[in-house]
Order: structure tokens, then sequence, then C-alpha cells
């Protein structure tokens, strides 16, 4: 700020509509906006119960099936070999690994929801007020330490039980240690955005947290070193770490009036489009909420796209200028590559079901940082029209950056597959055939259309959802998953032969024709509509 | 009325805005006093609603000197909320609150004691007289502009801060609200609009700030209305 303290500033308004008499304080502000929302949302106390009925046993039974599985793992795990392996890592340490790359995204996301945030009707009626703004701000501050306790809980909680151990009371205090961490981390969060500190900023400190993690851990498996249990507090000390995060509750609470409008827009902004994404499952929006939404609001060095030498080259150049400019993305795929070493890495992990597992979902969070291009043109498809190229070759030309960051990746990840085997040229040759699948499916994925939720309902385990839904959400994972099943055939089998190469090329042909479709229906739908239109020249034809 | 009436209410000396510290505009530079307004002109994109945002505290200024009624710009302050009525081009609105609710909110979070006449008299002012039980969801586009508008009447204030609110009005409405931003001067208060309607300028402004690329240019409300027809043919 540049200006001069020029003095106090003059309180009596010059224009008043009306006489002035006291302000309301801030619960009644929010008392009078919650009461008209419930009187017309028809939110009597009986729905109320009936629902937070249902959110309790659908909680209570979601931990349940997570805690029985994490128990048939932990069965299931092989014991800890006699022989240390070497350049191996113990399982422990991979957990600890974990639970940071947990903070880094932690941190991350406390940094790009705000934490605390006012959106949509809020700020614009809200924060005008002269009011005192903590009260107008109290809920929004309470909700996300209290969500990222609840989620840190319960899933260290499950990497506790999981891995590591089947003492009821260790696990309890992992989950109160995990949760009062998780807590204290957005709470420090809200702290650096109430004295002003960049969102970004505190975006940035996760996300290279979450690089340092895997990095962390392939360092110390080259030097040999490793933890042989995950450090957790005992009760006295959890006690004390209790006290430490009211007293950082305490300390937010009072700053909470010391947050900027702006900041507090801006969070609120980003939170409403996120929770928009996420409850209508829509990754690719959730992504943008998230990216757009938090980054630093900078100038960008004009790119002259010097490589360009016509459409198709200024296309891909275009592509991988917007690849480079993503830092999240980019570090996404590094981590990505790292997540089949550290599996290879560690002998409880490393089954054949370990490592397919892990590549599968390791290539897919990478893949999926891959097709930004895509995903910007399928929401402006005017950007897909302006270069003299038909709509298929636009689709096949997208796909060469992914297919160029996904081979560095496949690199990475089928080289520590081949350490895990004993034999690396023929797997980094599948890895190489693989490639063109994983471009597809991210092409495929970013051109998939918006799920239509006004179709007619059909119960699934998830609860009713229209019809088509589930299909449309299928497009990118379906080529993933069938596109590579000579990987899959592969590290079961823990070999590769010519042939599994071979076959993995004419997927990887059958994978890129199928994402440079330009057809939006299902493969049914198409199927139903030839079928229909058949029909309709067949009636034609006998009248 | 304020306690020192001699000092402009917005004080802007080689003010400089912009993203990233890239500024948007040349910087720029004049004073606002109560009982005037000033209007910022421009093409789109000159950064006129850059500058209103500034000086309602939703940015950080670049570089140069900007104070609101005596003191640096700090929307945390209670009174300069109290001070700063804005309307912004923001359309959110709750949805389970009528149009009439929505003034409610804003006149009695001001503590404004004849609130039930207040919301009355402004529903009728603009326009929204049928609409007042009806939710923002049923509302056109100019109907919400509307609503929008009147809740900056519906509170205390020195300085009205507009950001184009001719946008989606028709004429006899822009008219109406010309004459309202007219009384208002003469009510003590003082307004700062940016705006692309020439007739706005002319029937309301004192003086206009050409706000560009190059040179911001202090002008008078005939030069400055001459311009924006000429940039908008």
């Amino acid at each position: 700020m540049t200006s001069d303290p020029v003095g106090e500033r003059q309180d009596v308004p010059a224009v008043s509509p009306a006489e002035e008499g006291e302000v309301p304080d801030a619960r009644a502000i929010r008392r009078f906006t919650a009461q008209a929302g419930n009187a017309r949302g028809g939110a009597s106390l009986g729905a109320l119960l009936s629902d937070v009925y249902y959110a309790v046993i659908t909680l209570a039974i979601g931990i349940g099936l997570a805690l029985g599985a994490a128990q048939a793992l932990r069965v299931a795990l092989p014991d800890e070999p006699a022989v240390h392996a070497p350049r191996g890592l113990s399982l422990p340490t991979l957990v600890v690994v974990l639970v940071v790359g947990l903070a880094g995204i932690l941190v991350s996301l406390a940094g790009r929801l705000g934490p605390v945030g006012a959106g949509g009707a809020e700020a614009s009626w809200w924060l005008s007020l002269p009011v005192d703004r903590r009260g107008l701000l109290r809920p929004a501050a309470r909700r996300l330490p209290v969500v990222a306790a609840l989620v840190g809980a319960v899933l260290v909680a499950l990497l506790d039980a999981g891995l590591l151990s089947d003492a009821a009371g260790h696990v309890a205090r992992v989950a109160v240690t995990a949760a009062l961490a998780a807590a204290a981390l957005v709470l420090l969060a809200a702290v650096l955005q109430s004295r002003g500190v960049r969102r970004s900023t505190t975006a940035l400190v996760g996300d290279l947290l979450l690089a340092a993690a895997p990095v962390a851990a392939v360092v110390l498996a080259l030097g040999d070193w490793s933890v042989r249990s995950v450090p957790t507090l005992p009760w006295v000390g959890a006690a004390g770490a209790a006290l430490v995060v009211a007293a950082l509750a305490v300390l937010v609470d009072r700053r909470l009036g010391r947050i900027p409008e702006r900041s507090l827009r801006e969070s609120g902004s980003v939170a409403t489009q996120a929770v928009g994404a996420a409850v209508s499952l829509d990754s690719r929006e959730l992504g943008r909420a998230l990216t757009d939404g938090a980054a630093a609001p900078a100038r960008r060095r004009t790119s002259r796209l010097r490589t360009a030498r016509g459409a198709a080259s200024a296309l891909v150049t275009a592509d991988l200028v917007v690849l480079r400019r993503s830092v999240r993305h980019v570090v996404q795929i590094l981590v990505a590559a790292l997540v089949p070493v550290l599996v290879t890495s560690v002998p409880q992990l490393a089954s054949p079901f370990g490592v397919l597992l892990s590549v599968l979902v390791a290539g897919y969070v990478a893949m999926s940082a891959t097709g930004e291009g895509a995903r910007r043109a399928q929401m402006a498809p005017v950007l897909d029209r302006l270069l003299p190229l038909g709509l298929k070759s636009v689709r096949r030309l997208r796909m060469v950056v992914p297919g160029a960051a996904m081979l560095l990746w496949s690199l990475v990840a089928f080289a520590a597959v081949g350490r895990w085997t004993g034999g690396v040229a023929g797997w980094l040759a599948l890895g190489v055939a693989s490639t063109p699948v994983w471009a597809a499916a991210a092409v495929r994925s970013s051109y998939r259309p918006a799920p239509d939720w006004s179709g007619p309902l059909v119960s699934t385990p998830m609860g009713a959802l229209p019809t088509g839904v589930g299909s449309v959400l299928a497009r990118g994972p379906d080529v993933v998953v069938l596109g590579l099943l000579p990987v899959w055939v592969a590290i079961l089998l823990r070999t590769v032969t010519p042939t599994l190469v071979t076959v993995q090329v004419l997927c990887a042909v059958v994978a890129v024709a199928v994402a440079s479709s330009t057809a939006t229906g299902t493969l049914l739908e198409r199927m139903t509509a030839t079928q229909e239109e058949l029909e309709k020249q067949r009636r034609e034809a006998t009248r | 009325m304020p306690k020192n009436v001699s000092q402009p209410v917005v004080r802007a000396q080689d003010l400089l805005v912009g993203y990233g510290g890239a500024p948007v505009c040349a910087p720029v530079t004049f004073t606002l006093n109560l009982g005037k307004a000033v209007a910022l002109v421009g093409a789109n994109g000159s950064g006129k609603s850059t500058v209103l945002r500034a000086v309602i505290g939703l940015l950080d200024p670049s570089g140069g000197k900007l104070s609101v009624l005596g003191a640096e710009v700090d929307e945390r302050d209670v009174a300069f909320r109290t001070a700063v009525a804005s309307v912004l081009d923001d359309d959110a609105y709750f949805p389970a609150l009528t149009v009439a609710e929505h003034l409610y909110l804003t006149a009695r979070g001001h503590g404004m004691l004849g609130a039930d006449e207040l919301v009355s008299r402004l529903l009728e002012e603009f326009g929204l007289v049928e609409h007042a039980r009806s939710l923002p969801v049923a509302l056109s586009s100019g109907q919400r502009r509307r609503l929008l508008l009147a809740a900056g009447f519906a509170r205390p204030r020195s300085l009205l801060v507009l950001d184009e609110p001719e946008q989606r009005l028709d004429r006899a409405m822009r008219d109406r609200l010309a004459q309202r931003l007219v009384d208002e001067k003469e009510a003590g208060g003082a307004v700062l609009l940016a705006t692309h309607d020439p007739d706005l300028v002319l029937a309301v402004a004192d003086r206009a700030v050409h706000v560009a690329d190059d040179v911001t240019r202090v002008l008078p409300p005939g030069e400055a209305a001459t311009l924006i027809s000429r940039e908008n043919p």
C-alpha cells in the first residue's frame, strides 16, 4: 500500500436514507439469512435429523468398510524379509512419506480454498455491512479445519491399520495425532491468510511439500536409510498438541476481521466452484477451480510460438506452452513418476498386484495432468476451429504433448518395473509402446461431454443416478483399462515378451483411433441410433 | 454531515493500479469532494473498474497515493464500510431471500430505523414492487441489476461508487438513475462512477477522468461525453 496515512476517517455518513439506529451483531445477520433460507427450503427439524442420521450412518458404514479393507490388506501383506534388501524402503518409511505427501496436499488445498472465504451472496451482501466480520466468518473459518481433522484422522488411521499396526490403541493414537496435525496446518494457513500472505504462496508451499515427499523417499532408498516405526504422540503429547491447536483456533478467530475482503472473495469463489464441481462429479471443472482460482495474478511473457511452422505445429506448441506454464501439472507428473519407483522399493508392497495398481493409478494421475490444452478446448470449442484443421486431426495433434509427457513418465515408471523383475530393456519397450494409450486417454477424457443430470434415474450402489452419467465419466478410464491389457498381463506374469509388446502396439493404434473420434455418444447410444436410422430407412422403403 | 467537508472524499495522486505488478492504465490523478460526482470514462478494458476496485479496497494500488475520506483505504475498517457504498457487477444473491428481504438485509444490517418505509420507497423507485416477493432466480438480468442499485441506496454513505450502473437498464430507468444521482450530490454525497453512457456523464458528472494506457486526462463532462460517443459510435 503506497498511500500516506493522512489521518482519521470521517465517520459520519453524509447521506442517510433513514434515521440510523444500532447496527445488529453478526449473529443476527446470519440468523436472518438462515431463517429465510430454512423457511423456503422446507428445512424442518425432522428433515434435519433425518439428514444427520443418514450422514452418520453413511459415514459409519464407509469407515467400517474401509477399516475392513485395511485389515484385509494388512493380513495379505507378506512379512518383512529377514534380510534387508539393498536400496529398499521399509514400510514405515513409506507411510511417513505418504503422510508428508498428504500434508502437502492439505496445505496446498488450504491455500487454494482460503482457508477462510466468503463466496457469492455472502461476499456481496454481508461483507459490506458495518458489523464485526468475525461473527460472519466464524462458521466458514471452522469448516475447513474440522473437515481436515476428520479426513486426516481417517486417512492416516487407515494407512496405519492397513499397513502397519493391528493394535486398536495405536491406531486411535495415530488418528488423534493426524487429526490435530491436520487441523493445525489449516489453522496456520488461516493465520498466514490473515497476515496478507498470498493464497498462491501457501498453495505453492503445499505443492513443494508434496513434490518433496517422493523425492525424499527415493533419496532415503538410495541411501539405504529407513525408519522402523511411524512417530506418534503419546496421549500426554496429544493433549499438549490439542492445546496448541486450540490456541491457534483462538488466534485465527481474533484475526478473522483482518482478512482482506479481496482474499475472502477469491477464496469463496474458488470454494464455491470447487464444491459445485465435486458435487457434479466434474473433475475437469474441479481442476480448473483449484488451478485458475488460486493462481497468482501475474502477467505472462508473451509466447511468440517461434517453433510453429504451420497449423499443426502451432497447435502442438500452444499445448506445450499451456503445460509448461502450469507448475502444478508438471509437479503432478514428476510425483506420479516416482510412485512405481517407491512401490517396487518396498518389499511388502512389491507384489505383482501392488506394482500393477501403482502403475495404473500413478499413470492415470500423470496422464490427467497432461491434457490441459484439450480440456480448455473442450470448454471453448472455438479454440479447435481457429486453425484450418479437421476436428479429428485436431484431436490427434492434441495427443502429441500428452504423449511426450507420458513417454518421460513411462521411461521412469517402466524402468522401475524392469528393475523389480530383473530386466529393464523389454519393459522400456513395453512402456514406449503403451505411451499412445495414455495420450489417447488424456484426450478422450478431456473431450468428454458434461454429464446429463436430467436423464431418468437408476438405482446404483452410490444412490440414484441419471442414466448415462457413468458412461460419460468412464470416457478416458475405459481406454486406460482396456488399452493397457498387455501391460496388465506382463506385470502380473512379471515378464515381457515380444508378443505382448506387439499386442500393446496394436492396442495403442486402436486407442488413438477411438480418442480421435468426435462422436460424443457412447457405443451403445451410437449402436441404438444406427439401428433406429436403419429401421426408419426400411419403413420408408416399404412405404 | 462529515466533520470535515473541506477534505476531499477521494484523493488519487498518480495512482497506479494493476495485477501482478503490471499497471493496467496510466497513473490516475483526481480529487472528489462531497456534493460532487466524477465519472471515469474510457474504452473497454482501459482500467476504469480496476481504479474503482482500488478506491473501495478490493485491490492494493501498485503505486501513487490514494486516500478515501481522509485516511488510507482499508475496507476492514468499519467506518470505511459505513461511509463507502459500492455497486459493482456482482450478480450473486441469496437464493432463498426475496428481493425485499435483500433490501431489508442491507438496511437493517446498517442499522436503519425506518427500514420498512425505506424498502417500500426503494422498491417503488426502482420498479421492483411487483417483484418484492420474488426470489432472485425469477428475476431478469435487468431486474437483478435494479435490485443491486436499490441496495446501494438502502444504507448510509458519504461516497457512492458505481461500476457502469447503466448496464442492463432501459432508457427510462437510466434517466431515473441519473436524477437519483443528482439528488445524491444535492444531499451532500459524493459519487464516483465508471460509465460508457454520455447522457449519464452530462447529467451527473462535474468532471470526468479519461482512463487510458498512455495518459489519463481530467475533462469537462461535455468533452467526455463527446469522447464516449466517438469511441462507441
